[in-house]
């Protein structure tokens, strides 16, 4: 399978878009999903030579505190980000309220518990 | 509320009952302030916050147990832990060692927690409140304890020839006295023909050496032979545990009245 994101990316106009996180071979970052049904959400980063030892360690560094039932833990070079390049592919360019769904309750429901979980305070 | 004790009334019974207790709360004690000392000097950051973590849950554990006693006898756990002279300890001379180097602490809490996961499944069927649901509860963190002494070791001793020799020659020196966690005193024999204890000292030994060995021969270890090094049970340390208490008794003793 080719990677569309190894390397140099097809950039395009306005420049390189994307990139693996420039991180060291041993650095893994930990998700940690609070309770059943929540996302894992990253926490932080460990140290470790393979996945089993950084999950050891993860767990005693991100979970002896805070409310914990699953970790994930994946290398830090294996993820791929959007540069600061792309930001304004993410800004609409025209009125684009007609696409939010602010109006079902339902989905009020999934966009507020997403918010809580994505601006907990002992992340800011 | 009332302790382990305050349900045994026949005195023998009682005090082997209590002798048990204060042993499982020593070894949690002893072994616990061991880790404590990796606390600033751990191998990497994230492993160092692991261990002190694992130390404070032991010495949490010890404080549970002390507190069986120490709630029949009107005392109180500070007072237990740590204004006693050094032959009235009761834990394994295994948990008294010094740390050397992080192989032998891994080492030590990989032969420790097997034997301890037991001996809180002893408790759990003793039949004896509230002793037996705090050794239910206090197993659950155990497990990590042993699956992080278990991966480090793996670890270690497979990493390269010098790993290997490290992690062998702190085997060769912890394992006469890990066979000495199985030290038997009159007390064993009170609780067994009690019904309290569920197997003596000696039955339960094959059953750990059933866990621990194919986890060494796995590292590519070889077991020593030879024969237990015992005492610790009746009260016989070494000069680094009287080291050891007089450094960890130092703060409570300059002030035994005050509130913490």
């Amino acid at each position: 399978m080719k990677d569309a994101t190894a390397g140099a990316p097809p950039n395009g106009a306005g420049g390189r878009w994307a990139r693996p996180l420039p991180a060291p071979a041993d650095v893994w970052a930990v998700f940690l999903q609070a309770r059943k049904r929540d996302p894992h959400v990253h926490v932080g980063d460990v140290h470790a030579p393979d996945s089993e030892m950084a999950l050891v360690l993860a767990k005693e560094n991100y979970a002896r505190r805070d409310p914990c039932v699953s970790l994930w833990v994946v290398r830090a070079a294996e993820i791929y980000a959007t540069t600061a390049d792309a930001a304004g592919m993410f800004e609409p360019a025209t009125d684009k309220s007609y696409r939010f769904g602010g109006s079902y309750r339902q989905q009020q429901r999934v966009y507020r518990g997403a918010w809580r979980l994505s601006h907990r305070e002992e992340d800011q | 509320m009332p302790g382990a004790l305050a349900a045994v009334s026949d005195p023998a019974l009682r005090a082997a009952f209590r002798e048990w207790i204060l042993r499982v709360a020593d070894d949690e004690l002893v072994i616990g302030h061991r880790h404590s000392e990796w606390t600033g000097f751990g191998p990497d950051l994230e492993s160092d916050v692991a261990m002190s973590s694992i130390a404070q849950e032991e010495i949490g554990h010890a404080r549970a147990f002390y507190e069986q006693i120490a709630a029949d006898e009107g005392s109180d756990v500070d007072r237990l832990a740590f204004d006693r002279a050094p032959a009235e300890y009761r834990h394994a001379a295994l948990l008294e060692r010094p740390n050397g180097g992080w192989e032998f602490s891994i080492l030590r809490l990989l032969l420790y927690e097997q034997f301890e996961a037991a001996r809180l499944g002893l408790l759990a069927a003793s039949g004896q409140e509230p002793v037996a649901s705090l050794a239910r509860t206090l197993v659950r963190e155990e497990r990590y304890h042993s699956l992080f002494a278990r991966t480090w070791l793996e670890r270690l001793a497979r990493a390269d020839a010098e790993g290997r020799a490290r992690v062998q020659a702190a085997l060769d020196s912890a394992w006469p006295d890990a066979l000495g966690l199985f030290e038997a005193t009159p007390a064993d024999g009170v609780l067994r023909a009690a019904g309290i204890l569920g197997e003596a000292p000696e039955a339960q030994r094959p059953a750990w050496e059933e866990a621990v060995r194919p986890v060494l021969q796995g590292c590519g270890l070889s077991i020593p032979a030879g024969p237990a090094r015992e005492g610790g049970r009746r009260g016989l340390h070494g000069p680094e545990f009287e080291e050891m208490l007089a450094q960890m008794t130092e703060v409570w003793r300059s002030d035994p009245e005050a509130r913490w």
